[in-house]
Order: structure tokens, then C-alpha cells, then sequence
């Protein structure tokens, strides 16, 4: 079941003689269950792809339909809704809210929509990360890698049709991207979590079922490797 | 879950939450001042209109029966009547030519009910009478009334100005607290938040931070109304045409102010909260709040002061221009008002004091008006003159009348500045027998005026007028400093002189009467001459000469003057009993007022003290606001000062460079407005100085220094103290953590 399609996404930034073609028709079609690396060197569009398939950011042209939802046709709110159920995004740099407990970070989500959350779906998804014993502490009492799992398990606390993430090992030491990865790998095996991973690390890649290598805006490259 | 969020922020960032508070806690309190006061004052102008006009809303004249007087009593939505006659005096219910005051209870009824009363009762249209100022006090207005009644509309404009200067500036409170966590609200809205919800936290946050704030302004307000008003009305206690009135607060006026109050600091809060809801996830996520140049700045002077240190904080000043525009603002506006309004009151207070009480100083002690009495018919001259502890009591009068000066007339000294060149149609009026100019007659009693004869060396007479001889040189503008010199010419001696007095209105009547001297020298009188006019040719004469001349002269004003010296030594206690026992003298036969020199004094200066203390509040409020907004601003940004320092000390500046640059921040935050005050206020006392001719040693001796100095040094207290707070937040910097972790706040 196709769960993510792209039609000829371009994106220019600046206009004028300052104008930067950061995509240039990028086509792609991605199926549930399916864990996609991307990978690319700086500048080469796999950010700005991230953000446009998270409905942070909009195509200058072209299509992109994720779970059935033509994202180009969002306003700003209805984009929001759309991240909130449909996609969950997981930085580099953990973004939590300083201010509420791990508990909250990972249920915020459901919060926006005034959902009260499935215990047993939350317990499963805590104690797989390994932060049961975390929920009442904040943020900056965490390590990176708890940080970071703490983003993992809010990315898919509502069990969105899409798991985006933008160099979830970037800040890791190796142990922890490790276990990140393990963790990703686990979610996509064991819930058929759909996972995108833009990552600058090869070896986090192979971890991925299809490997898609970016260079200048293009798919240089879409390797099925299982 | 947004509970969380906002109570976990409040209590985190307690600094950024006092800031906002204090921003609400301050313009509760201003609107709320502003409400209780316009309420007051026009409790005050309702009062004043019912004591003056009377408290009816519409009055019928005419011959009503009295079956005609019921119907009217019994009409749908009148309260009451009051019957009175054709004099004004309240009278019975019965048939005859009568007024009928209408007091409604519902005064939207008054123009649509009173004509059909009328009808009814056969009331020429004519005979209706409107209380159109009263009922324009309750927003009541018709067509027929073309005055333009200024109250409502005043007070609107007024707090509208004052509701969006106050948005102006507390949104800024509002914008730093909210701008800190542009990243935060970025996460939110990547993992689905949308812009409704971000901005219906960020309002409920400030709803969070401004309700105790709010409350306490408004009772602060209330309380601060009820002072000034008590002010007011001791200050003002027995000046003519003033009545007292007690404070008053109605509940609607605490509902209009509250609206007022949740309505400024609704906008103010939801101006940033809806331009942070509007950025996409992108723009908010990527932006870590970091203090930044757009372009390259310079900060020469900095530089070349305190080196690199004054370069990175000229830098970081100008990085924080938008966020630190409202503090600016305020602080240079607060010190530049309150300097200016101090070295106004100063002027003021030593004009005053030059032209009007160390002029009059030996001119007057206590000032008797009788009201409605003629001279020649004044029965107290004697009874006052003899009163124990009076030295001199001159009774005396006005009244307006004119005279021909001949070309040959003309003094040569006048003759030299132009003569009747400069005069202006309004004084002088010239025919063909010369210039018709203002002769206003000072009507003396006569033992005052036989003293005032002995006084300039004439033989004292009953029959003639001593001329002021006196007329300033028009040319020359400086007020302070005239040059005087001979109106007339005085003619030879031996040929008899006289002057011909013209009736004020009808310059065809005359009376001509002996001069018996032309003087410089004016009797003592609490009197201003020639002041207005320039050209007027006072005639001091008896009023036993007046009792003569009246019939063709007329032109008397109403009210009788008398002028007393008290016995030295001279104590306001002393005056205050004099004048009490002028007043029961007087009272069987005449109305009179008095006022007491000293008296007169102490409540001018009350008054400027008053008002001083006043505007001193506002800019110390504004002040205020503006510190309000530098302690925000300091405290508000320790993260992004904390990552800011961390990059500048992992290139090697140490902690005692980073707190040079933090206090050479502050220099520059308290010296701006120190630097702008003082040449514009130099600039405009000198501009003061030069239209009021008031003398600079003389101003430089009462300057403001002390209280100017206060305020200063407050400014820069407060300023010092909010920095040193940040200092104190900022000071333990962890490198390695700041430079990589973005979570911490």
C-alpha cells in the first residue's frame, strides 16, 4: 500500500539573481512498512525533502500525497493537524519542551487534540524506549540519547502514517545511535512503522531497507537493498 | 496540558512574568486613574449644572390651570415637578402664569415627551426650554442644540490616546516574553500544534500573568482617583465659582474600566502572540531567539572608549534595538518630561512670584469684593477704614469711559517710538479731533483719595482727577524690563486743565472735569494698568466728583472693591480673622468674598505643588514601564546572553570582560537619556528664559538639581540593579554545554 508519493517537487528558495534550486523534480513513492534512508551530502536537498514530506515546509511546484492527503492543498492549521496524526518528526537536536516532564513532552501530541491517550499503547512504547523510569523528569535531566528517545516515542505516540527523521544520530556517541537505530528498527518491525531517515551516516543507512542517495536536488540514486 | 506549559513557564521564568506583570500592573493603574478621575470630574460638571441651572430636563412657561399642572405630574416617565413662579420662587399648584421644572425618570423621553406636554397644555413651542448641557452629560443631544458640548468626546479621545499609547508600549513586554520561545512554539508546531492553539496559550499565559496585576492597578487606580480628587478639592477650597464635591464611584465605572483595561492588554498581548502563531514550523524552529545584526554596524565611540568590549556591547545593544525600543523610549521620554516640567514649574514659580506677588507684596493684604453695590451709595467706608488692626482700607471702583488725545497733546518721548502708530484699532480710534483712547476711571473714596493727594504733593480737592501719566514704550517686547515715560504733555502752568471724559458706549456724551495733576505715581492698589491695553489714560478721581459725572458717564462695573493693609506685623492667622470680621460687618447688607494675601500664597504654591506631584507621577510611571521593560529584557534573554557569551569566551574573553561589556550596556541604556535631556532641556530653558524674561542667575539660583539629580540617579539605580540581576543569572557559564545544547532555558 503506497503510503507516500512524490510528483515533481521543486523548491526554490530566493528569487531573482539569488534564486537557489534546492529540489529539482524529485519523484518518489514510498509504501507502508518500509524503512527509507536518505542519504546525500550537505546541500544536496534531503533537509528541505524532510521538511516538505513534514508539511513544515511547502513545494514551489509539484505534488506530494501522503496517506491519501495532498499536502500542497493545506492551509497553515489543517497542515498542523496533518503533522500532529499523520507524521511523526524526530530532529537531530531532540526539540522537547524544556518545560514539561518527558510524560507530557510525549503526550503532547494527543493533548493538541484532546485525546487522552492508550495506556497500553504508551507503556508499550515507553518501556520499549527505555524511559519508564524517566516520565516525571525534564528534559535537561536527560542524556542526548534519553533525549532522543524521549522525541522517538512523542514522534509515535499518536501512530502517525509516517515517521520522519532528520539525523536522529547526529548528536549521539556511538552506543547511543546504536540503540537509536535499534529502536527505529524495532518500531518499523514490530508497529510497521513507515521510517524516512536522512542521515550523513552510511553505516546508520544500511540499517534501511531502501537506500535513496540525493546529490544537487536530484535522486542520484534508489537502491532496494531487501 | 497547556496548563502545564504555561504554569511550568511562569514558574520558571519569573523575571520575564514580572516584567509583563508590572507592564499590566501599570496601565491597569494609569486607565484606571484616568476612568475614576474622568468620572469625577463629571460627577463635578453634572453637580456644578444642577447648582447653577438646576437639576430639571426640560421646563414649560407659560399660564398653565391647574388640572393642566396634574396631567403633566401624571406623565409616563416623569419622576417629578417643581411649580415655580415667573421669579424662579417655588410656588403652589395653582392656576396662573407659572414654570414647570421637569425632572424625568427616564431622560431618553425628554425631547420626544416635553413637546407633547406642551400641546396638551397649549405651550407655545417657544415657551419650552431645554437643559441641553445637563442632558448632554447623559449622551441625551437634539438637533436645536448647536453648542459643541466637549466632555464626552474629550474624555473618549483622551483614554483612547491613553489605551494606545499604552498598547505601544506594554506590547513589547509581551513581545520579548513571547519572542524568548519562538523555538519552543516551532516544536509545538511541528508536532501539529496549530496557529490557533499557540496563540490561545500565549493568551492565556498573559490572562495568567495580568490578573493579579490587573486587580491591583485598578484598586491602585480608584484609590489614586479619590486622592487627587480630595487634593483638588482642598486645594481649590474657596475659589469663587468652585463647589465641593465628594468623591464618587460608580459600579459602571469600574465595569468600563475593566473593559478598557482587558481590552488594552488584550490587544497588546495578542499583536505578538498572533505575528509568533503565524511563523511556519520552519521559520520558528530554526530560529533559536539569538540576539543578531541584520548588517554591518559600527560603534565608533564605544570603540574608541572601551575597546573591544565597547564594540561587542554597541553590537549588542543594536542586536536588541527592536526588543529594547519600548525601554528607550519610555526612559528618554520620563527623563526629558520630568526635566522639563521641573524647570517649567520653576519658571513659573519665579514669574508668579516676580510679577504678581513680590509686585503686590506691600500693594494689598486682604482684597474685599462686594458684590452688586455701587460706590456712592456704600455705607461700610468708615466702619472698614476704622477696624481695629487695618492700617489702610482704600474703597474703591471702575468704570469704563473715554477720551480724546490731541496730536498736541502727545508727550515728545511718546511722540518718539510712533506715538498712536502701533496702537491697534481695538484701543485707539482716531477722529478728527484726535485719538479716542480708553479712560478708564479708578472711583476712589474720598479720605483714600485726599491721601493719594498728599501722597504725590497736590493740594488735596474733591472735584477734579489725578491723570496717570505713564506709557511704556510698546516697541520694545521685553514685558519684564518697560521702558516708561510721559503719556501728555503737562500743560503750562497757570492755564487750567481739564479733561473730557466720553461715555464708554456713546463717545457723544461728555463730562468734562479739572485734572488736578498729571503722575507716575499710582495710589496702592492691588491694580494692573495699562496692561491690556496699552494706550488706556487713567483718571483716579473722588467719588464724591463720580456722584456728579455719573448720570452721563455711566459704564460702572458691578462689584465694589476694597483694598486693605493690615497693621505689622502681618500673620495669615491675623488676615483670617480680619477677614472674618469684615465679612459679619459687611453681611446684613452686602454679599462680599475676600481672599488674603498670604492665603493666596500658600495655595499657589500648594497648587504648583500639586500639579508638579501630579505629572511627577505620570513620568515616574512611565519611567516605570520603561525600566519594567529593561528588566525584561535583561532577564528575558539569559539563554541567548548565556550562548552569546559562551561563543565570545571560547575565543578567549574572559568573565571580567563580559561583565566590562555588561555594565558599558547599562552606560549607554541610563546615558542615552541623560545625554538627550540635558541639551534639549538646556535648549528649551534657554528658549523659556528668553519669551518669559525671566534672568538666568535668577533661574540657575532655584533650578531643579535635586530633584532632576532623583530621578536620574533613579533611572540609572534601577537600570544598574536589573543588569547586575542578569549578571548574577548569567555569570556561571558551562561552555561545553552552551554551545551544543539548544533545550536548556
Amino acid at each position: 500500500m503506497e503510503i507516500l508519493r512524490c510528483e515533481g517537487i521543486k523548491k526554490v528558495y530566493g528569487s531573482g539573481n539569488n534564486q537557489v534550486t534546492a529540489l529539482h523534480g524529485i519523484d518518489l513513492s514510498i509504501h507502508k512498512g518500509e524503512f527509507v534512508a536518505v542519504i546525500g551530502a550537505s546541500g544536496s536537498g534531503k533537509s528541505t525533502l524532510l521538511h516538505i514530506l513534514g508539511s513544515v515546509d511547502k513545494p514551489t511546484a509539484g505534488k506530494v500525497i501522503i496517506d491519501g492527503t495532498d499536502l500542497s492543498k493545506l492551509n497553515q492549521t489543517q497542515a498542523a493537524v496533518f503533522r500532529r496524526r499523520k507524521v511523526g518528526l524526530v530532529y537531530q537536536f531532540y526539540n522537547l519542551i524544556p518545560t514539561l516532564t518527558v510524560e507530557k513532552n510525549i503526550l503532547m501530541p494527543l493533548a493538541l487534540d484532546k485525546k487522552k491517550p492508550n495506556r497500553e499503547y504508551f507503556d508499550n512504547v515507553v518501556n520499549s524506549l527505555g524511559i519508564r523510569d524517566k516520565l516525571d523528569a525534564l528534559p535537561s535531566q536527560l542524556s542526548g540519547g534519553q533525549q532522543q528517545r524521549v522525541a522517538i516515542a512523542r514522534s509515535l505516540i499518536y501512530r502517525p502514517a509516517l515517521l520522519l527523521a532528520d539525523e536522529p544520530t547526529g548528536n549521539l556517541d556511538q552506543k547511543n545511535s546504536r540503540e537509536i537505530m535499534d529502536l527505529l528498527k524495532l518500531s518499523n518491525r514490530n508497529l510497521e512503522q513507515t521510517i524516512l531517515l536522512i542521515t550523513h551516516d552510511e553505516k546508520a543507512a544500511l540499517e534501511a531497507e531502501r537506500i535513496i542517495t540525493m546529490e544537487d536536488g536530484r535522486i542520484l540514486n534508489d537502491e532496494r537493498r531487501r | 496540558m497547556w496548563k502545564a506549559y504555561i504554569s511550568g513557564y511562569i514558574k520558571n521564568n519569573r523575571s520575564a512574568g514580572l516584567s509583563v506583570g508590572l507592564s499590566a500592573f501599570i496601565s491597569a493603574l494609569l486607565l484606571s486613574l484616568l476612568c475614576g478621575l474622568f468620572y469625577n470630574a463629571w460627577k463635578y460638571e453634572v453637580e456644578r449644572i444642577v447648582l447653577e441651572e438646576g437639576g430639571w430636563q426640560s421646563r414649560l412657561i407659560g399660564t398653565f390651570a391647574p388640572e393642566d399642572i396634574e396631567m403633566v405630574s401624571h406623565f409616563a416617565h416623569v419622576k417629578d415637578i417643581v411649580i415655580k413662579d415667573l421669579d424662579g420662587k417655588v410656588t403652589q399648584k395653582e392656576a396662573g402664569a407659572h414654570i414647570l421644572d421637569i425632572y424625568f425618570d427616564a431622560y431618553a423621553a425628554v425631547f420626544s415627551d416635553t413637546p407633547r406636554m406642551a400641546d396638551l397644555t397649549g405651550t407655545a413651542p417657544q415657551d419650552i426650554v431645554y437643559n441641553y448641557e445637563l442632558l448632554s452629560m447623559y449622551f441625551i443631544r437634539d438637533a436645536n442644540d448647536t453648542a459643541p458640548r466637549l466632555v464626552f468626546p474629550l474624555f473618549i479621545l483622551i483614554t483612547v490616546l491613553a489605551a494606545f499609547s499604552l498598547i505601544v508600549i506594554i506590547q513589547n513586554a509581551f513581545a520579548v516574553s513571547m519572542n524568548a520561545r519562538i523555538h519552543q512554539f516551532g516544536i509545538f508546531a511541528s508536532i501539529g500544534a496549530t496557529p490557533k492553539q499557540i496563540r490561545i496559550c500565549l493568551l492565556q499565559e498573559a490572562a495568567a500573568l495580568c490578573a493579579v496585576p490587573v486587580i491591583a492597578g485598578t484598586l491602585f487606580g480608584i484609590v489614586g482617583s479619590m486622592v487627587i480628587v480630595q487634593l483638588t478639592n482642598r486645594l481649590s477650597d474657596g475659589i469663587d465659582g468652585r463647589h465641593q464635591s465628594a468623591f464618587g464611584y460608580h459600579p459602571l465605572v469600574l465595569i468600563l474600566t475593566l473593559f478598557v483595561i482587558l481590552m488594552t492588554i488584550f490587544i497588546s498581548a495578542f499583536m505578538p502572540a498572533r505575528k509568533l502563531s503565524r511563523l511556519t514550523p520552519l521559520e520558528a524552529i530554526k530560529n533559536a531567539g539569538e540576539l543578531q545584526l541584520m548588517r554591518k554596524k559600527n560603534s565608533p565611540i564605544l570603540t574608541l572608549l572601551f575597546g573591544v568590549e565597547g564594540e561587542l556591547a554597541g553590537n549588542a545593544l543594536k542586536a536588541q534595538k527592536k526588543a529594547l525600543r519600548t525601554a528607550s523610549f519610555s526612559l528618554i521620554l520620563s527623563c526629558l518630561a520630568f526635566t522639563l516640567m521641573q524647570c517649567f514649574f520653576t519658571l513659573s514659580g519665579i514669574s508668579t512670584r516676580e510679577t504678581y506677588f513680590q509686585r503686590y507684596q506691600d500693594a494689598w493684604d486682604i482684597m474685599v469684593t462686594v458684590k452688586d453695590t455701587e460706590g456712592d451709595t456704600f455705607q461700610g467706608t468708615n466702619a472698614v477704614q476704622n477696624l481695629a488692626g487695618v492700617k489702610s482700607a482704600v474703597v474703591y471702583q471702575k468704570a469704563k469711559a473715554k477720551r480724546i488725545v490731541t496730536e498736541d497733546e502727545i508727550s515728545e518721548a511718546m511722540k518718539s517710538f510712533g506715538g498712536f502708530s502701533h496702537a491697534s484699532s481695538e484701543f485707539v480710534s482716531k477722529t478728527d479731533a484726535g485719538y479716542l483712547v480708553n479712560a478708564p476711571l479708578i472711583i476712589l473714596d474720598d479720605n483714600s483719595f485726599v491721601a493719594y493727594c498728599e501722597q504725590i504733593g497736590i493740594t488735596p480737592q474733591l472735584d477734579g482727577a489725578v491723570i496717570r501719566n505713564q506709557i511704556c514704550d510698546v516697541t520694545n517686547p521685553d514685558f519684564r524690563h518697560p521702558v516708561y515715560m510721559p503719556y501728555i504733555k503737562i500743560p503750562p502752568s497757570g492755564k487750567e486743565a481739564v479733561s473730557v471724559l466720553r461715555q464708554a458706549e456713546n463717545p457723544a456724551r461728555t463730562a468734562e472735569i479739572p485734572v488736578l495733576s498729571y503722575t507716575r505715581e499710582v495710589p496702592v492698589l492691588r491694580e494692573e494698568y495699562a496692561s491690556y491695553d496699552p494706550y488706556e489714560l487713567v483718571h483716579f478721581i473722588p467719588v464724591s466728583l463720580w456722584k456728579e459725572i455719573k448720570e452721563p458717564m455711566g459704564g460702572l462695573e458691578n462689584n465694589l472693591y476694597i483694598r486693605i493693609l493690615a497693621e505689622q506685623p502681618v500673620t495669615l492667622e491675623k488676615l483670617q480673622n480680619l477677614q472674618e470680621e469684615i465679612k459679619a460687618l459687611m453681611a446684613p447688607d452686602y454679599t462680599v468674598t475676600c481672599e488674603n494675601r498670604i492665603q493666596e500664597y500658600e495655595t499657589n504654591d500648594k497648587q504648583l505643588k500639586g500639579m508638579l506631584a501630579i505629572f511627577s507621577g505620570f513620568c515616574v510611571l512611565l519611567a516605570l514601564i520603561g525600566m519594567g521593560s529593561i528588566f525584561s529584557n535583561t532577564l528575558g534573554f539569559v539563554r541567548q546572553r548565556k550562548r552569546e557569551f559562551a561563543r565570545y569566551m571560547s575565543v578567549g574573553l574572559t568573565p571580567a570582560k563580559i561583565r566590562k561589556m555588561f555594565c558599558i550596556e547599562a552606560l549607554v541604556i541610563t546615558g542615552r537619556p541623560i545625554l538627550i535631556t540635558l541639551p534639549l532641556s538646556i535648549l528649551s530653558v534657554w528658549y523659556m528664559l528668553k519669551i518669559s524674561y525671566v534672568n538666568l542667575e535668577e533661574f540657575l539660583k532655584e533650578a531643579p538639581y535635586i530633584p532632576v539629580a532623583l530621578f536620574m540617579l533613579m533611572i540609572i539605580s534601577f537600570v544598574a540593579l536589573a543588569y547586575y540581576m542578569a549578571w548574577h543569572n548569567i555569570r556561571k557559564i558551562s561552555l561545553a554545554e552552551l554551545l551544543k545544547d539548544d533545550t536548556m532555558l
